[in-house]
Protein backbone atom coordinates (compact mmCIF):
# COMPACT_ATOMS: atom_id res chain seq x y z
CA UNK A 1 0.00 0.00 0.00
CA UNK A 2 2.56 2.27 0.74
CA UNK A 3 4.63 1.88 -2.34
CA UNK A 4 2.32 3.48 -5.24
CA UNK A 5 2.37 6.63 -2.52
CA UNK A 6 6.09 6.64 -2.32
CA UNK A 7 6.65 7.43 -6.30
CA UNK A 8 4.67 10.46 -5.31
CA UNK A 9 7.50 11.83 -3.30
CA UNK A 10 8.88 13.61 -6.49
CA UNK A 11 6.07 15.61 -6.87
CA UNK A 12 6.30 16.88 -3.00
CA UNK A 13 8.29 20.32 -4.35
CA UNK A 14 4.97 21.19 -6.24
CA UNK A 15 2.38 20.21 -3.49
CA UNK A 16 4.28 22.30 -1.10
CA UNK A 17 3.75 25.05 -3.17
CA UNK A 18 -0.06 24.44 -3.31
CA UNK A 19 0.01 23.98 0.60
CA UNK A 20 1.84 27.20 1.23
CA UNK A 21 -0.44 29.50 -1.57
CA UNK A 22 -3.67 27.91 -0.26
CA UNK A 23 -2.46 28.79 3.47
CA UNK A 24 -1.09 31.94 2.44
CA UNK A 25 -4.43 33.09 0.76
CA UNK A 26 -6.15 31.99 3.76
CA UNK A 27 -4.00 34.13 6.02
CA UNK A 28 -4.17 37.23 3.80
CA UNK A 29 -7.69 37.28 3.70
CA UNK A 30 -8.33 37.53 7.71
CA UNK A 31 -5.87 40.88 6.75
CA UNK A 32 -8.27 41.84 4.21
CA UNK A 33 -11.51 41.72 6.65
CA UNK A 34 -9.70 44.16 9.45
CA UNK A 35 -8.82 47.01 7.09
CA UNK A 36 -11.42 46.37 4.19
CA UNK A 37 -14.48 44.78 5.77
CA UNK A 38 -13.95 41.86 2.65
CA UNK A 39 -15.07 39.24 2.84
CA UNK A 40 -16.49 40.31 5.55
CA UNK A 41 -16.36 42.33 8.67
CA UNK A 42 -13.35 41.75 10.77
CA UNK A 43 -14.18 39.08 13.90
CA UNK A 44 -12.38 41.24 16.30
CA UNK A 45 -13.00 44.65 18.08
CA UNK A 46 -10.45 47.04 16.22
CA UNK A 47 -7.99 48.04 19.13
CA UNK A 48 -4.84 49.35 17.79
CA UNK A 49 -3.12 45.92 17.92
CA UNK A 50 -5.86 44.16 15.74
CA UNK A 51 -4.78 47.25 12.84
CA UNK A 52 -0.91 46.00 13.48
CA UNK A 53 -2.05 42.41 12.89
CA UNK A 54 -3.86 43.34 9.98
CA UNK A 55 -0.53 44.59 8.42
CA UNK A 56 0.98 41.75 9.05
CA UNK A 57 -1.56 39.43 7.86
CA UNK A 58 -1.93 41.53 4.33
CA UNK A 59 1.88 42.29 3.74
CA UNK A 60 3.23 38.97 4.97
CA UNK A 61 0.10 36.98 3.44
CA UNK A 62 0.84 38.48 0.21
CA UNK A 63 4.46 38.03 0.14
CA UNK A 64 3.98 34.25 1.48
CA UNK A 65 1.45 34.35 -1.41
CA UNK A 66 3.96 35.05 -4.35
CA UNK A 67 6.44 33.09 -2.70
CA UNK A 68 9.05 36.05 -2.24
CA UNK A 69 11.72 35.65 0.53
CA UNK A 70 9.29 32.78 1.60
CA UNK A 71 11.61 31.39 4.72
CA UNK A 72 11.99 35.14 6.60
CA UNK A 73 8.33 35.66 6.00
CA UNK A 74 7.42 32.62 7.28
CA UNK A 75 9.51 32.70 10.42
CA UNK A 76 7.75 36.15 11.30
CA UNK A 77 4.42 34.63 10.58
CA UNK A 78 5.24 31.99 12.66
CA UNK A 79 6.61 33.57 15.47
CA UNK A 80 2.99 35.99 14.93
CA UNK A 81 0.85 33.44 15.22
CA UNK A 82 2.48 31.37 18.54
CA UNK A 83 2.18 34.87 20.01
CA UNK A 84 -1.98 34.95 18.92
CA UNK A 85 -1.84 31.42 20.12
CA UNK A 86 -0.81 32.18 23.75
CA UNK A 87 -2.18 35.92 24.28
CA UNK A 88 -5.73 35.22 22.62
CA UNK A 89 -6.44 31.73 22.42
CA UNK A 90 -4.29 29.64 25.52
CA UNK A 91 -6.04 31.71 28.42
CA UNK A 92 -9.04 30.21 27.17
CA UNK A 93 -8.20 27.13 27.47
CA UNK A 94 -5.21 24.44 27.00
CA UNK A 95 -7.00 22.45 24.25
CA UNK A 96 -7.27 23.77 20.89
CA UNK A 97 -10.66 22.15 20.10
CA UNK A 98 -12.33 24.16 22.80
CA UNK A 99 -10.43 27.71 22.79
CA UNK A 100 -11.27 28.68 19.26
CA UNK A 101 -7.34 28.74 18.27
CA UNK A 102 -6.65 25.52 16.45
CA UNK A 103 -6.49 27.62 13.07
CA UNK A 104 -3.82 29.73 14.60
CA UNK A 105 -2.18 26.51 15.77
CA UNK A 106 -2.28 25.34 12.32
CA UNK A 107 -0.90 28.58 10.76
CA UNK A 108 1.80 28.36 12.98
CA UNK A 109 3.19 24.82 12.54
CA UNK A 110 2.86 25.65 9.09
CA UNK A 111 4.67 28.73 8.74
CA UNK A 112 7.24 27.42 10.79
CA UNK A 113 7.89 23.96 8.27
CA UNK A 114 8.19 26.66 5.76
CA UNK A 115 10.63 28.71 7.10
CA UNK A 116 12.52 25.05 7.11
CA UNK A 117 11.43 23.86 3.77
CA UNK A 118 11.16 26.97 1.38
CA UNK A 119 8.61 28.01 -1.00
CA UNK A 120 8.77 25.03 -2.78
CA UNK A 121 8.89 24.64 -6.74
CA UNK A 122 6.39 27.78 -7.99
CA UNK A 123 7.84 30.86 -6.27
CA UNK A 124 8.85 34.15 -6.66
CA UNK A 125 11.94 33.13 -4.70
CA UNK A 126 13.01 30.27 -7.46
CA UNK A 127 11.27 31.89 -10.57
CA UNK A 128 12.43 35.64 -10.05
CA UNK A 129 14.72 35.89 -7.31
CA UNK A 130 17.04 33.08 -7.84
CA UNK A 131 17.24 31.88 -4.38
CA UNK A 132 16.17 29.48 -2.05
CA UNK B 1 19.64 36.54 6.07
CA UNK B 2 18.03 33.84 3.70
CA UNK B 3 21.21 32.14 3.54
CA UNK B 4 20.74 31.32 7.25
CA UNK B 5 17.56 30.09 6.77
CA UNK B 6 18.58 27.81 3.87
CA UNK B 7 20.97 26.30 6.15
CA UNK B 8 18.32 24.90 8.52
CA UNK B 9 17.17 22.92 5.24
CA UNK B 10 18.46 19.83 6.74
CA UNK B 11 16.08 19.82 9.58
CA UNK B 12 12.99 19.99 7.29
CA UNK B 13 12.28 16.37 8.32
CA UNK B 14 12.23 16.49 11.97
CA UNK B 15 10.00 19.73 11.60
CA UNK B 16 8.08 17.95 9.49
CA UNK B 17 7.42 15.07 11.73
CA UNK B 18 6.39 17.83 14.61
CA UNK B 19 3.79 19.28 12.34
CA UNK B 20 2.76 16.13 11.38
CA UNK B 21 1.67 15.28 15.42
CA UNK B 22 0.41 18.31 16.30
CA UNK B 23 -2.00 18.29 13.38
CA UNK B 24 -3.06 14.68 14.20
CA UNK B 25 -3.50 15.53 17.61
CA UNK B 26 -5.79 18.36 17.01
CA UNK B 27 -7.64 16.50 14.82
CA UNK B 28 -8.14 13.50 17.02
CA UNK B 29 -8.96 15.94 19.29
CA UNK B 30 -12.01 16.38 17.83
CA UNK B 31 -13.16 12.39 17.24
CA UNK B 32 -12.35 12.43 21.36
CA UNK B 33 -15.45 14.89 22.02
CA UNK B 34 -17.65 12.86 19.75
CA UNK B 35 -17.30 10.21 21.36
CA UNK B 36 -16.05 10.86 25.03
CA UNK B 37 -16.85 13.93 25.89
CA UNK B 38 -13.55 14.53 26.42
CA UNK B 39 -12.09 17.60 26.61
CA UNK B 40 -15.38 18.84 26.04
CA UNK B 41 -18.71 16.69 24.48
CA UNK B 42 -20.13 18.15 21.53
CA UNK B 43 -23.41 18.18 20.69
CA UNK B 44 -25.45 14.69 19.60
CA UNK B 45 -25.47 14.72 15.88
CA UNK B 46 -26.45 12.21 13.46
CA UNK B 47 -24.79 8.62 12.31
CA UNK B 48 -22.60 10.70 9.43
CA UNK B 49 -21.28 12.42 13.19
CA UNK B 50 -20.03 9.30 14.54
CA UNK B 51 -18.32 7.69 11.16
CA UNK B 52 -16.68 10.88 11.66
CA UNK B 53 -15.33 10.56 14.96
CA UNK B 54 -13.75 7.27 14.19
CA UNK B 55 -12.05 8.37 11.13
CA UNK B 56 -10.83 11.27 13.63
CA UNK B 57 -9.73 8.75 16.31
CA UNK B 58 -8.26 6.12 14.15
CA UNK B 59 -6.87 8.50 11.63
CA UNK B 60 -5.44 10.44 14.36
CA UNK B 61 -4.03 7.79 16.23
CA UNK B 62 -2.04 6.33 13.91
CA UNK B 63 -0.54 9.86 11.75
CA UNK B 64 0.21 10.66 15.20
CA UNK B 65 2.29 7.54 15.82
CA UNK B 66 3.80 7.80 11.69
CA UNK B 67 2.10 4.38 10.76
CA UNK B 68 1.14 4.14 7.23
CA UNK B 69 1.66 7.43 7.14
CA UNK B 70 0.78 8.29 3.41
CA UNK B 71 -2.30 5.94 2.98
CA UNK B 72 -4.02 7.10 6.45
CA UNK B 73 -3.02 11.26 5.11
CA UNK B 74 -4.65 10.27 1.93
CA UNK B 75 -7.76 9.50 2.98
CA UNK B 76 -7.78 12.03 5.77
CA UNK B 77 -7.38 14.58 3.16
CA UNK B 78 -10.09 13.35 1.12
CA UNK B 79 -11.90 13.12 4.68
CA UNK B 80 -11.45 17.00 4.76
CA UNK B 81 -12.28 18.08 1.46
CA UNK B 82 -15.76 16.10 2.16
CA UNK B 83 -16.41 17.82 4.83
CA UNK B 84 -15.18 21.35 3.29
CA UNK B 85 -17.45 20.46 0.55
CA UNK B 86 -20.49 19.68 2.63
CA UNK B 87 -20.44 21.56 5.72
CA UNK B 88 -18.53 24.83 5.20
CA UNK B 89 -18.65 25.83 1.09
CA UNK B 90 -22.46 26.29 1.08
CA UNK B 91 -22.62 28.69 3.84
CA UNK B 92 -20.17 30.78 2.15
CA UNK B 93 -17.13 30.93 -0.70
CA UNK B 94 -14.66 32.44 2.21
CA UNK B 95 -12.98 30.29 4.60
CA UNK B 96 -13.29 33.28 6.87
CA UNK B 97 -17.27 33.21 6.73
CA UNK B 98 -18.05 29.79 6.29
CA UNK B 99 -15.94 28.74 9.13
CA UNK B 100 -13.89 25.62 7.63
CA UNK B 101 -10.18 27.72 7.79
CA UNK B 102 -9.11 24.40 10.11
CA UNK B 103 -10.34 22.29 7.76
CA UNK B 104 -8.67 23.85 4.93
CA UNK B 105 -5.60 23.25 6.77
CA UNK B 106 -6.20 20.52 7.71
CA UNK B 107 -6.99 19.08 4.02
CA UNK B 108 -3.86 20.85 2.47
CA UNK B 109 -1.53 19.74 5.27
CA UNK B 110 -2.33 16.19 4.99
CA UNK B 111 -2.57 16.08 1.00
CA UNK B 112 0.96 17.00 1.55
CA UNK B 113 2.10 14.61 4.03
CA UNK B 114 0.26 11.87 1.52
CA UNK B 115 3.44 13.41 -0.92
CA UNK B 116 6.44 14.07 1.53
CA UNK B 117 5.57 11.05 4.12
CA UNK B 118 6.00 11.08 7.60
CA UNK B 119 9.00 12.81 8.10
CA UNK B 120 12.17 11.64 10.10
CA UNK B 121 10.49 10.21 13.36
CA UNK B 122 7.62 7.99 12.74
CA UNK B 123 6.88 4.37 13.06
CA UNK B 124 6.91 3.88 9.06
CA UNK B 125 11.21 4.91 9.35
CA UNK B 126 11.78 3.59 12.66
CA UNK B 127 9.97 0.11 12.47
CA UNK B 128 8.56 -0.56 9.40
CA UNK B 129 11.84 0.99 7.83
CA UNK B 130 9.41 2.28 4.74
CA UNK B 131 9.47 5.98 4.09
Amino acid sequence: MTSPFASLQKYAPYVLSIVRIVVAASFFEFGLEKYFDFPGPAHVDMTPIYYVQGVIEIVGGFLLLIGAFTRVVAFILSGDMAVAYFMVYFPRSFFPGQNGGLSALLYCFLFFYLVFAGGGAWSADRAILKQE
Amino acid sequence: MTSLFESWEKWSPQILSVVRIIAALCFLEHGLQKYFGFPSATPPGDALHYVQGVIEIAGGILLALGLFTRPVAFILAGDMAVAYFTQHLPKSFFPALNGGDAAILYCFVFFYIVFVGGGSWSVDRKIMHQG
